[in-house]
């Protein structure tokens, strides 16, 4: 139990335990089972519904060119929610002492920044490549040596990272918009067979790669060891920091990934990047309702991803304010969390 | 313009300026003259998309709320979206916008490299596209008010209220976006007859969100490494939010000797204008429920069968310390 505590709210009332304590733990395990059973259903039975009715309410929602447009908007924040996903999952899913990685936007930003700026300089696409990307892994590593050597918590190193990340961008880009046309990113932009977006298939192409490697391979499980309960990974002979870091660095790279994608679908590095951190960390923390047993996962995340773009989507076509899609948002994000949070404690007791 | 400082040449140099500038508001005039008589216009049955960069400034608001009432008094359905000054956003938009086939589509404002492959793949589509201050040659007709008779009446009035001579500052953050560039064209074109008016270097860029307390942030500290009165003599936006910032620092640091300059009328700006104590000089004041109203007229006149000519220029106003009152009164703020 003195494993779990650390991801148990600090301010657990001794006195919740004993009220529950009459009851007997198949019963108990049972109601849980029963409640997790209930809310992910309930997600998906909302999910299903929304789609169901903006398909209903406007006939043009449910057409290949829509799904494919959705899909191909959802690329960008769909990369970085999954980076997010890697680093919750090895280091728990603790809001606040858990992973999380605060500087993906920036860290978008500027690799964005970055590839534009080095098209602008006249090198090739693959130079730009190479830039963007190492540069979301470099920011990958700073994360990852203030976590694990100087032991920062990482919503704090993150976030460190983030002001410093985004004071880069300032720097280069001296806050204006970049603009970068080049024949690999308006294949990017384009439409692929079907007259789906290409961002479209490569966002599910990443995910696809990206599940197989988290859910599937002994690597993926020995993640979820060490952020569930670190000690006893540390026991069984994990290297705790090493997945810690490993997890960071992938983020860092779906950072630059990320970037190379704003790039295309912006014709360019813009600015505010830092807006999308919100709906990211919002979109990870809903895709645990979309997995079995409420743990963090690739597959929940793109979920997540694709519900909050099809609500966009539907609004837009119902022609409904967008300003209320980050109020039912919000209204999601806190339903999840009380359930979730409700449900971990009761399964923790 | 008759103060004494101006030498004969470069008194010269201003008529011949104006005159310039008046023969372009000329042909400005004569575009705007409509070719249909306002009745004839309907919209009825006809799905309008209308797209905005934002609203969180009074000219977005003011235009993009003209452009859906219009759309609606000609029977029309408008199709509004905000983007909220987010480019991720605006082309998601505009994406999903153009996937649902309306009959036309008016982008109000907008960084021209983010949204023109966009308006051409509408353009692409069939779709027909109109701009409001949005310079690009995928939009069959682009409403703007003329910013060239802006920049340059707003650089002659600065350039006149500092007597022709002094360091001035200058916010250029927007120089992607086609009215702040030609407002900048023109100030630069018109000192460059003022060889005693330097812009200070380098220039100051001014940001979105956060543009007042920005701008307060950064006049505030070049007041610091200029501290000696008249060592500026004025500061210069290509729009009135910076202006607002530099305004509230240059009163919070004593300095109101400096003048600020900036454009686009919002009410807040005006009222500085109008204070006597104020260091804000002048606001040029676009009309932009005008500006929406006029492309959803032309968008009618469009689907009418009728032809457009590039620009539409709508007139806009300087308001300065004399006549602000009566500017305020012809923008409907009283």
């Amino acid at each position: 139990m003195s494993v779990d505590a650390a991801y148990l709210s600090p301010s657990l009332p001794a006195s919740a335990g004993k009220d529950t304590d009459v009851t007997s733990v198949p019963a108990r395990a049972l109601g849980r089972k029963l409640a997790v059973f209930a809310l992910r259903q309930g997600s998906l039975a909302v999910f299903i519904g929304v789609l169901v009715y903006f398909s209903i309410a406007a006939p043009f929602f449910f057409t290949v060119g829509n799904i494919g447009n959705v899909l191909g908007q959802s690329a960008i924040a769909g990369v970085l929610a999954i980076g997010l996903t890697i680093v919750i999952i090895a280091g728990g899913s603790n809001v606040v002492t858990g992973g999380i990685d605060l500087s993906l936007a920036a860290n978008m930003g500027l690799s964005a920044a970055v590839y534009a700026s080095l098209v602008q300089a006249g090198q090739g696409d693959a130079v730009a490549i190479i830039g963007a990307l190492g540069t979301g892994l470099l920011i990958g590593a700073v994360n990852a040596a203030a976590i694990t050597l100087a032991g920062i918590v990482p919503l704090l190193a993150t976030l460190a990272v983030m002001n410093v990340v985004a004071g880069l961008e300032l720097v280069l880009t001296q806050n204006t918009v970049v603009p970068a046309s080049t024949e690999f990113l308006s294949t990017l932009s384009a439409s692929g067979p079907f007259g789906i977006p290409v961002l479209a298939y490569l966002l599910l192409v990443f995910t696809a790669l990206v599940a197989a490697v988290v859910q599937y391979t002994p690597v993926g499980l020995r993640l979820y060891a060490v952020g569930e309960f670190p000690e006893a990974a540390r026991a069984a002979g994990l290297r705790v920091k090493l997945f810690v870091s490993g997890a960071f660095l992938a983020s860092g790279l779906c950072g630059g990934l990320s970037g190379i994608l704003s790039v295309s679908y912006l014709s360019g590095s813009t600015t505010g990047a830092g807006d999308m951190l919100l709906p990211v960390v919002v979109t990870a923390l809903l895709g645990t309702v979309f997995s079995r047993r409420l743990v963090p996962t690739i597959g929940g995340t793109l979920l997540a991803t694709l519900f909050v773009s099809f609500l966009i989507n539907g609004f837009q076509l119902l022609n409904i304010s967008s300003t209320l899609v980050s109020g039912v948002q919000g209204l999601l994000i806190l339903l999840v969390v009380s359930a979730t949070t409700l449900l971990k404690r009761k399964g923790n007791q | 313009m008759s103060n004494e400082f101006l030498g004969g040449v470069n008194r010269r140099n201003l008529l011949k300026l104006t005159a310039a500038a008046g023969a372009v508001a000329g042909v400005g005039l004569l575009a705007n003259r409509p070719a249909f008589a306002e009745q004839e216009l309907s919209l009825k049955g006809k799905r309008i998309g209308i797209s905005t960069a934002g609203t969180d400034h009074f000219f977005d608001l003011q235009a993009y709320n003209a452009q859906i009432e219009e759309v609606k008094r000609l029977g029309g359905e408008p199709i509004p979206v905000d983007a909220g000054r987010n480019d991720g956003k605006l082309v998601s938009q505009l994406q999903t916008l153009i996937a649902q086939k309306p009959d036309a589509i008016v982008q109000l404002l907008g960084t021209v490299s983010v949204i023109d492959p966009w308006l051409k793949k509408a353009r692409d589509a069939g779709i027909p596209v109109l701009t409001i201050d949005v310079g690009t040659t995928n939009s069959i007709n682009n409403s703007t008010s003329d910013n060239w008779a802006i920049g340059k009446d707003l650089a002659l009035q600065l350039v006149s209220d500092i007597g022709g001579e002094g360091n001035i500052v200058v916010f250029n953050g927007f120089y992607g976006v086609t009215p702040c560039a030609i407002r900048y064209d023109q100030l630069v074109n018109v000192i460059k007859y003022f060889p005693k008016v330097q812009i200070i270097q380098p220039e100051l860029r001014d940001v979105i969100p956060n543009t007042v307390q920005d701008a307060f942030t950064q006049i505030t500290a070049i007041l610091n490494k200029y501290p000696e009165k008249g060592s500026i003599k004025a500061i210069w936006s290509a729009w009135d939010i910076p202006q607002l910032g530099a305004t509230q620092a240059l009163t919070a640091a004593g300095r109101t000797e400096i003048k600020t300059y900036g454009v686009d009328g919002s009410p807040e700006v005006l009222q500085l204008v109008a204070d006597p104590n104020s260091p804000a000089a002048a606001d040029v004041a676009q009309q932009p429920a005008e500006l929406g109203r006029t492309a959803i007229r032309n968008v009618a006149k469009l689907l009418a069968g009728g032809t457009l000519p590039r620009e539409t220029y709508v007139p806009a106003l300087l308001a300065n310390k004399e006549n602000v009152g009566e500017i305020s009164k012809k923008l409907g703020l009283g």
